[in-house]
Order: structure tokens, then C-alpha cells, then sequence
């Protein structure tokens, strides 16, 4: 009650502080357009888009619906005739957008010699990507062209729904994969990447299921929830009945010691997971979370805790990491990559051997440059040479099954350890995300969105790990 | 009958006018008063109609079912809901202890060395103070990885060994690794200059015949120092809690690498899915600064007089701390900054010849094989052998394009916010019982004593919209950075302006010399040093300012963001160069400022 009192004054206070401020703004403009668009369904943009027949389409929507039927070459010749002497801006959560430019830049000269483009790509910190669309979205013609961008949850609820970002379908990608623009339901990932468990095997654990990280004394490092939200989607995640179902497969191959240690744990969240409605092994799924939070070792990046794991000092630590840090291991007296063990990749092992998340591409509901846009868009998915600077990575994997081939048939990423380092035996995306082998948890836009402030909320309020 | 003429109300209207504009300190303190009661009050506003605006995909969204309007339910939740406690309560008392650790820790090391510095026969004292100032010169946040690399153990903080546990099996408690105490820690030794130069220049300048006469009537020592000496340095003491406290509270990036929960760090963490929430902390730790600044303004009016009734001496003597003392001393603090500023830079420079982020296999193993220059000299872009994709740094254009960047802002920074806040400090001390002149002053000093992080928050949320899209310029970097460092400028020059008798102007009016004359050949080379400080503090906090920054633009876009984003990717070698490029630049243009003009951050304490 004093806290709802103190909060009620405080608001006053501030309210009429504000408002005087803001003055008459937000008084008559200002508060008649929410009112107005108050009772407007939440998914306005993409929606919408979708609903309004071919012929009414109009701007960027009609845009991309041509584009959707053009030939990369036909794309190309669009953009060529676009940007020419032109900046393109683009932002991402990769780095790697960087990389692919002056290539893409590369092909659009072998059609005409002339052309030229300048480009800037900018990464921006934590979430900021996010504010950074939202506050370009609102001028009338925006700065950047596209995006490629990571966390489906935020980009279904703040990104589409609000009709921000418009997903554009190459013709050959959608062929590739047996589809086609109208039939394809989603967004259009670049490629899956994948975060796995992995264990210093300089010591004596062993980690045969995936409840053995959550178990009594483990300790995984992880990049907590509320640093990368992705990792707070594949909580969210495990919850679907799906995931759920595979720790509850892995829980019934647990020992009876280590199923009375669990027990009462997912007894003590039964009421919970029918509170949030989930599915017959929502339990299961509770539980693993509330362990796994109230577990985990929170670190700034999955930089340091690959350079933690693979030192022999950090005996029997464990950890969910990006696979592909393992590529930038140089051996040394204490540093190696065999001090390692892929929880997946070890005989016997039961359960889910990590999570998968997707880089999205879309256009800005805005974009200064759409044709040049589309034709980006289509180079990255469609060629080796444009998926090239992610693809001589092992742990990312383009969603076109030609790209992934001709990626695989280049680097060899299955025997990217040599023989001498197993763990960098890259097991592709087919086996990762099988049941009964990789068990990669996937991350579904549209079911994150959905619980995020159920189950979201649920893992918010749970204690987390302080080591002692 | 005498004929009574009514006076030209209209003229002498206009003759005031004429007057009060003559007087360049007027319209000095009006031009700047109403652009600073801009540059602060806008900002505050935005974030405070932040608080109130729906965002769509978040709580607020969640809670009204609306994705436009505005609402109070984010003031709700983050007070009543069950998160409270985690979100805001916990934070908030965290963030205080840091605050009020912080400055504990900074007055006692740095003014307990600043009375060693001025007021006894200590030796190397050059040296010393030139040392004690490094820290302040590396971003905070370096310290604290290194603190990480020094005392973190596998089996305390569940990571690889760090230094101490690698080669002598030292196991440090898990409170001394992470938590409150090594935040206050690196916080209390990175601004413990502050409280050098501060309390140093009172010590260095106060009227030694309280203390003479005190010794006269032969009064303990002990009570000479909490009667007189205490007293006296009082308003530098308080100072210097004015400026740690506020930057304490908005520090983002130590207690983000030292595992410790504050309003900075749950402001980011809050920002994706809280967001309007997460501006309210933004306020809150606002008002930690309005509420500092009055504190200040109350301290300011109850400051005492001294008068000494007895016999006077005539020069400062300084204590003799004995034959042996006076190197003891030496090299006790010899040793504690070896540790605070050389060790730091030692172990940047050895991290950048390192085969994996800290890999120490040549000390364990005794070879030198394990050294390499891979990440100086790589010139392609390769994946492999820890390289994560970049070129070495010496051909990595993303850190060279971010230097300079940097550069600029920094001098851009420094030259308007030192020349603003010379000006402000100039026509302040003209007109220092004017209410207007004192609003001016105080509306200047308010942006320091707000949190970066709010401060940063703030102007990202004025200059993102639809008619103002600043984000990622170098333009709002200026921006931000000037009204953050206009402080340093205004209270250096305020306090040197006050030493300035207003007969030596007069006396220049009489002989008919203009303003502009006034200040280059009488007033700016007597106090040359204070004004030049207003500059060189602005540049140097500038060149590696996280938290100001952190918001207002991309992954490379100046060299702080970039060296956070190496650190936390866990690339040290890279962050560790951009350290010792940042520290170089700071002595390079320490230096030239010093034999150019004879000025230095330290100017006047260290030994001189």
C-alpha cells in the first residue's frame, strides 16, 4: 500500500512536470493520436500489408512485391540504375554485413563496369539496434536501406508488428527451399547460429544429459538473460511442447539418484505451468529453467568464456556458447581446444545440446534504397560468394540449402578440426537440429512473442546465481 | 514659475539597456543562461515524457493492451510489482553504497597523498604526482579487467585462474573478486586524483597561521589536524564528493564487469523489455544530482571564517616525517602506484603479445615461444588463430577510424566546452551576487552531476525523432560531451576569476581597452593555468568516456565503444592496444600543453 502511495505521488509529480514541459503538444496532438489508435490491433504493419489485395499495394510494399518475382540479375539491374554514385546505409547485429558489401559491390559491377556505391555499416551496442530502427522509421525517407538483425522475439512485437521492417522473399531463395514468396510464412533468415554446451574435460565431470548442467554444484558460464535476449528466447523456448518433450525424454534417462534431486523442484513449478498454460511437460520445462537461472555463471560475452573453457585451469567448468568461438583458438602450453568436450558430440549423451537463433534480413518500411535493398538481400542468401563472409565460420548456417553445400563443399567446416581437434568436427545444421542427435532448440519468433510476458515474466521474477 | 520637465521614461529605458548591454558579462550570463537552461531542461523533459510514453513490445504495451499513448502504469509496476525489489530497491541501495564507498575511498587515498604531496618533506614527490594521476587517465573499466585478470580463480569466481592463482595459488574471497568492494575499489582509485588535485590545491595554498598559531598555544598534533586542518580543507572534501558521487552512481561499465547490480547497469538490462521503466531509474539517478547540488548549495552558505588572534608566521613549513620517513613513505606509495598505474599499462602492453586473451603459458612454461605479434601485425582478415576476423591493429581500420573520431570529439569538446565554461566562469565571478549569474552557474554544474548513463539516455531520446535524428553523429557527441564538460571548464575558471581583483580590469577600462583586449593581455595569462585545466579535463575525459557515450552511438564509432565492445567480446589484446594508444595520447598532449604554456593537470601540487 505505502509503495502504490509513494508510487501514485511520485507520478503526480512527475506528471504534471511533464506535461507543463511538453506543453500544448501533448495535450491536443499528442494525446488524441493514441486515443484514437488505442483500439488499433497490435499487428498493424506486416499483417496488414499482407491482407491489402495485389493491386492496391502501394510504396515499399509494392516494391518488394515486384521484387519478389525478379531474377537476382533482374534485381541487380534495378539496383544498378538506384544507387549508382549513391551511399547505401545498412545496420546489423554482424559485423560481417561489412564484409559482404564490397563483394556484393563486386557483382553489381561485372553486370555494368560504372557503377559505384559507397557504403556504411554500423553495429550498434546491446539493444540499441532496436531504437536505433524505431527512431529512423519515423522520418519520412529513412537512412538505412536494411537490416540484419537477430532476436525474433523483439523484432516480431517491436519491429513488425509496428510495421518497421518489411521481409522480402528472393525468387531463388524461396525455390531453393521448395517454396515461394506468397507460400513462405515468416521472416527471412540469413542463417541459424548456434549456441552449444561445452565442458573443460581437463578435470573429471562428465556431462552425459542435459540436466547434468543444471545439477547439484554446476555451475555453466553463460551470458545471462538480460544481457542477450536470445538467450532468454531459448528459455522461453523450452517451454513449447516440442522442447519440452525432449527434457522430459532426457529427464526419464536420468538415474533414480538424480531423479529424486530434480523431483522436487518440478513438483514445486506444477502449478506455475498450469498457471501459464502450458503443455503435459511444461513442468519439466519450468524446472530445468528455474535451475538453470538460479546455476549459471554470468559473463559479458561468449568471447571470455571460450578463453575461460579452454584453459586447463578451469577444470570440469562448463558452458552455452556460440560454437564458432572455437575457431580462434590458438594452441598453447595452457590454452587448447581438445581441454574441451561438445556435450552433443560425446557418446551417450541425452537431451538438448544447445540453441539455435537466426539472423533475419528485412528492409526498413522506409528504405532510401529499396531495389538496391532487394538485390543485397538476394546476393547474401543466394550466393556462396554473398553468404562468404559468415559462411568460412563452422556454427552458422545459410537457410538456402545450395548456399550450404557449396559453403561446406568450400570449407569443409565437418572436418574443420583436422583430426586433431574433434571439437571442431562441425556437425551441420541438419544433424544439430535432429532429435536424438544436436537437439537444438530453435528459436520461434511468434511463440516467444506470445509468452513473453507469461512464462518472460515468470523467468524475470526467479533468483539468480551469485557465486560464494 | 519653474517649469517642471517629466523625465524621458523611454530614454532612460533605453540607456539602461545600452548600459547593461556594455557590460560583456550580461550578455555573456543571458546568451549562455537561456542555451544551458536548453541543453539541460530539454533533455530531462524528453526522458521524463519517456516514462509516460507507451513502447511498443514492452511491459508498458503488455499492461494497457495499447502500442501508442501515454500512460502512468510504468511508474506502477516498477514500484509495486514483484520485481520491484530486483529492478529498483536493491539497485538503488547498491548504487548509493557504491556512491558513498566510491568517495570514501577517494578522499582518503588521494587526500591523504595530496597532504603527503604539499605539507611534508616527502621525497619523489615529481615523480609520484605525475604517477597518481594515470589512473584517471585509463578508462575506469580497464582497471576493473584487470582486476578480473589479477584475482579471478577457478574456484572461486568459477572462471580460468587469473595472475595470482595461476603462479602462486592465491585463492581471493569471492567478495574481494566481484561485488561492491572492487567496484568502490577501481571507482575510489580512478578518481582519487580528483581528490588530489582538489584537496592538494587547498593544502597547497591555505594560510598556514592557523595551523602555526595552533602549534603556538601547543596544541596536540591530532587536534590540530580534525580543528584546523580538517576544517579548512572542508570545501575541497566536499567537492570532491560532488564530483565522484554522481560519477560513481552513472559508472556503467565497472560494476558490469565486476558482477554488481546498480541503477547503470539495470538500466541497460532493463532497456529491451522495461523500457519506460528503465527511464524512470534514468530519473532517478537524476535527482541524485539535484539533490547533491543543493546539498552543495546549503554547504556553500554556512562556510566559515577564520581569524588567528595570535602571533602570525610568515610561510608554510612543511612537517619532517623523519630521516627515514620521508623515503618510507616514498616508497610505500611507490609501490601502491606501481600496482595502480604502472602495472595496469604493463600488463596492456604484455596482453597485446599474448596467443589467446589471457594466456600467460610463457610465464608458466618459461617460453618465450608463447609470445607472439600476431595481433599487432596481421594484415588480413582472417578467423583463425584468435584473430575473430580482424586485421592486426596496426592495419585494423575500424580502431584507427575510431581514434580519430575520437580525436575530434575530444577537441571539439574541449575547445567549445572550455571556452563556454571560461566565459560563464568569468561572468559569474563579475557578477557573483547576482541571482541570475548564480542560476547560470548552477545550471552549468547540474549535467556533471547527473549520471553519463541518464545523461546519455537523455539525449538519445531528444535527438531521436522525427524532426532530429541525431543518433550516431559526431555532432551529438559534441553535443552531449560539451554540456557534460562545460563544469570542469566553469568551476576552474570561476575559482581562479575570484582571485582576480576587479581593479586591474578597472583600471584597463579606463585606458580604453576593449573586452577582447581585457582578456588576452591582463586577465587569461594571469590565471593561464586554471584555464588551460578547464580545457586539458574536458579532453582528457572526453578522449575515453564510456557511459556519456555508450548510447549515443555504434560499435566503432570512437575508441571507447570500440575498446569496450574488444573487452567485452573478450578480445584483450585489441582493448588493451586502444589503451595504450588512449594513454598515449593523453601524455602526448599533456606534455605539449605543459611545455607550451607551463600548465598541467597537476599544476601547482606535485612537488612544485
Amino acid at each position: 500500500m505505502k509503495k502504490k502511495l509513494l508510487a501514485t505521488l511520485l507520478t503526480c509529480s512527475l506528471v504534471v512536470t511533464g506535461l507543463t514541459a511538453c506543453g500544448g503538444a501533448s495535450q491536443d496532438g499528442g494525446a488524441k493520436a493514441p486515443e484514437a489508435q488505442a483500439d488499433a490491433p497490435a499487428a498493424a504493419g506486416e499483417e496488414a500489408a499482407a491482407d491489402v489485395p495485389e493491386e492496391e499495394l502501394e510504396g515499399i510494399d509494392l516494391i518488394i512485391k515486384e521484387a519478389e518475382g525478379m531474377t537476382m540479375e533482374e534485381l541487380a539491374k534495378k539496383a544498378i540504375e538506384e544507387s549508382n554514385g549513391k551511399t547505401f546505409y545498412g545496420v546489423g547485429n554482424s559485423s560481417r554485413g561489412k564484409s559482404a558489401l564490397p563483394t556484393f559491390i563486386e557483382y553489381l559491377q561485372s553486370i555494368d563496369p560504372n557503377y559505384t556505391m559507397e557504403f556504411e555499416w554500423q553495429q550498434p551496442k546491446n539493444n540499441k539496434i532496436f531504437e536505433q530502427l524505431t527512431s529512423d522509421s519515423l522520418k519520412s525517407e529513412g537512412t538505412f536501406a536494411m537490416t540484419l538483425i537477430q532476436d525474433g522475439n523483439q523484432i516480431q512485437s517491436k519491429m513488425v508488428d509496428t510495421g518497421i521492417l518489411k521481409t522480402f522473399i528472393p525468387k531463388e531463395w524461396a525455390e531453393a527451399n521448395g517454396t515461394s514468396a506468397d507460400a513462405f510464412e515468416g521472416f527471412l533468415p540469413l542463417q541459424t547460429l548456434n549456441k552449444v554446451f561445452m565442458y573443460n574435460c581437463t578435470g573429471d565431470a562428465k556431462f552425459t544429459n542435459c540436466w547434468d548442467f543444471v545439477y547439484e554444484g554446476s555451475h555453466p558460464l553463460f551470458m545471462g538473460v538480460d544481457s542477450e535476449i536470445v538467450g532468454k528466447n531459448f528459455l522461453m523456448m523450452l517451454t513449447e511442447d516440442k522442447y519440452a518433450g525432449w527434457l522430459k525424454a532426457a529427464y526419464d534417462k536420468l538415474d533414480a539418484e538424480k531423479k529424486a534431486y530434480f523431483e522436487p523442484t518440478i513438483q514445486s513449478v506444477q502449478a506455475d505451468a498450469q498457471d501459464l498454460g502450458l503443455g503435459a511437460n511444461g513442468a519439466y520445462a519450468l524446472a530445468w529453467i528455474k535451475l538453470w537461472v538460479s546455476s549459471y555463471n554470468e559473463q559479458t560475452d561468449d568471447g571470455p568464456i571460450c578463453n575461460t573453457l579452454v584453459d586447463a585451469s578451469a577444470k570440469d567448468q562448463s558452458g552455452l556458447l556460440v560454437y564458432s568461438k572455437l575457431r580462434s583458438v590458438e594452441e598453447s602450453k595452457s590454452v587448447s581446444v581438445n581441454n574441451i568436450k561438445v556435450a552433443a558430440y560425446e557418446d551417450g549423451y541425452t537431451g538438448i545440446g544447445g540453441y539455435g537463433y537466426c539472423h533475419y534480413l528485412f528492409l526498413t518500411k522506409n528504405s532510401p534504397l529499396p531495389w538496391t535493398a532487394c538485390a543485397f538481400i538476394a546476393y547474401m542468401t543466394n550466393t556462396a560468394e554473398g553468404f562468404d563472409a559468415w559462411g568460412k565460420d563452422m556454427g552458422g548456417y545459410s537457410a538456402n540449402p545450395t548456399v550450404a553445400k557449396a559453403i561446406e563443399d568450400k570449407y569443409h567446416h565437418s572436418q574443420g578440426g583436422g583430426g586433431e581437434f574433434p571439437a571442431k568436427d562441425d556437425r551441420g545444421y541438419d544433424w544439430w537440429t535432429a532429435e536424438g542427435k544436436g537437439e537444438l532448440v530453435l528459436e520461434d519468433p511468434i511463440y516467444c512473442s506470445d509468452v513473453s510476458f507469461t512464462v518472460g515474466s515468470w523467468i524475470d521474477v526467479l533468483d539468480h546465481y551469485t557465486p560464494e | 514659475m519653474q517649469e517642471y520637465t517629466r523625465p524621458d521614461t523611454r530614454a532612460i529605458f533605453k540607456n539602461k539597456v545600452k548600459t547593461w548591454f556594455s557590460q560583456p558579462q550580461n550578455i555573456i550570463l543571458l546568451l549562455f543562461g537561456i542555451v544551458l537552461t536548453f541543453s539541460t531542461v530539454a533533455p530531462v523533459v524528453a526522458i521524463i515524457k519517456d516514462t509516460f510514453q507507451i513502447h511498443p513490445g514492452t511491459i508498458d504495451q503488455h499492461l494497457t493492451k495499447r502500442t501508442v499513448g501515454y500512460t502512468i502504469v510504468n511508474y506502477i509496476d516498477l514500484f509495486t510489482s514483484k520485481l520491484a525489489r530486483e529492478n529498483l530497491w536493491n539497485p538503488l541501495l547498491n548504487t548509493v553504497l557504491l556512491s558513498i564507498l566510491t568517495c570514501l575511498i577517494s578522499i582518503l587515498f588521494g587526500g591523504i597523498f595530496a597532504f603527503l604531496v604539499t605539507r611534508t618533506d616527502m621525497k619523489f614527490k615529481k615523480y609520484l604526482s605525475s604517477i597518481f594521476i594515470f589512473p584517471y587517465i585509463m578508462p575506469q573499466w580497464t582497471l576493473a579487467v584487470v582486476w578480473q585478470h589479477m584475482f579471478y580463480s577457478n574456484k572461486v569466481t568459477g572462471t580460468s585462474d587469473g595472475l595470482l592463482a595461476s603462479l602462486f595459488g592465491i585463492l581471493f574471497p569471492n567478495w574481494w573478486c566481484q561485488g561492491l568492494f572492487p567496484s568502490a575499489m577501481v571507482l575510489g582509485l580512478h578518481y582519487a586524483p580528483f581528490a588530489y588535485i582538489l584537496i592538494g590545491g587547498i593544502f597547497k595554498n591555505m594560510d598556514a597561521n592557523l595551523e602555526e598559531a595552533a602549534t603556538i598555544l601547543d596544541t596536540p598534533k591530532t587536534k590540530i589536524m580534525f580543528k584546523v586542518t580538517l576544517p579548512m580543507i572542508k570545501p575541497a572534501i566536499l567537492s570532491t564528493i560532488l564530483l565522484v558521487f554522481g560519477s560513481a552512481m552513472g559508472s556503467y561499465p565497472v560494476p558490469h564487469y565486476l558482477n554488481f547490480t546498480t541503477l547503470s547497469t539495470k538500466y541497460i538490462s532493463m532497456n529491451s523489455k522495461y523500457t519506460g521503466e528503465a527511464s524512470i531509474l534514468a530519473i532517478i539517478m537524476m535527482l541524485f544530482g539535484v539533490l547533491i547540488l543543493g546539498m552543495n548549495q546549503m554547504s556553500l552558505k554556512s562556510r566559515k571564517n577564520y581569524t588567528t588572534v595570535t602571533g602570525k608566521s610568515g610561510q608554510l613549513t612543511k612537517i619532517r616525517i623523519g630521516k627515514a620517513g620521508k623515503y618510507v613513505v616514498a616508497i610505500i606509495f611507490t609501490i601502491i602506484t606501481f600496482f595502480t598505474s604502472i602495472w595496469p599499462i604493463l600488463l596492456f602492453a604484455l596482453e597485446t603479445f599474448l596467443p589467446n586473451p589471457g594466456d600467460y603459458s610463457f610465464l608458466y612454461s618459461g617460453n618465450f615461444a608463447y609470445l607472439t605479434t600476431k595481433w599487432w601485425a596481421t594484415n588480413e582478415n582472417i578467423t583463425e588463430n584468435g584473430m575473430y576476423g580482424q586485421p592486426g591493429i596496426l592495419y585494423n581500420g575500424t580502431i584507427w577510424h575510431a581514434f580519430l573520431g575520437t580525436l575530434m570529439v575530444a577537441v571539439a569538446c574541449a575547445l567549445i566546452a572550455g571556452t563556454i565554461g571560461t566565459l560563464i566562469g568569468y561572468a559569474v565571478a563579475k557578477k557573483r551576487r547576482n541571482k541570475w549569474a548564480n542560476y547560470v552557474n548552477n545550471v552549468a554544474f547540474l549535467p556533471y552531476l547527473m549520471p553519463s548513463i541518464a545523461v546519455g539516455a537523455a539525449f538519445f531520446i531528444l535527438f531521436s525523432n522525427e524532426k532530429i535524428n541525431l543518433f550516431n553523429t559526431y555532432t551529438l557527441l559534441i553535443i552531449a560531451g560539451v554540456v557534460k564538460y562545460i563544469p570542469f571548464a566553469s568551476r576552474s575558471s570561476l575559482n581562479s576569476m575570484l582571485q582576480i581583483s576587479g581593479e586591474l580590469e578597472e583600471a584597463a577600462i579606463i585606458q580604453n581597452a576593449s573586452w577582447i583586449k581585457r582578456m588576452t593581455k591582463i586577465i587569461i595569462p594571469i590565471q593561464k593555468s586554471s584555464i588551460i585545466s578547464g580545457y586539458l579535463l574536458p579532453f582528457m575525459t572526453c578522449l575515453r568516456e564510456l557511459s556519456l557515450f555508450l548510447l549515443l552511438c555504434t560499435q566503432g564509432f570512437i575508441l571507447s565503444t570500440t575498446l569496450d565492445y574488444f573487452d567485452e567480446m573478450g578480445l584483450y589484446a585489441f582493448s588493451s592496444a586502444i589503451n595504450l594508444i588512449l594513454i598515449v595520447t593523453i601524455l602526448v598532449f599533456n606534455t605539449m600543453v605543459n611545455k607550451l604554456t607551463g600548465a598541467s593537470l597537476d599544476d601547482g601540487i606535485g612537488g612544485k
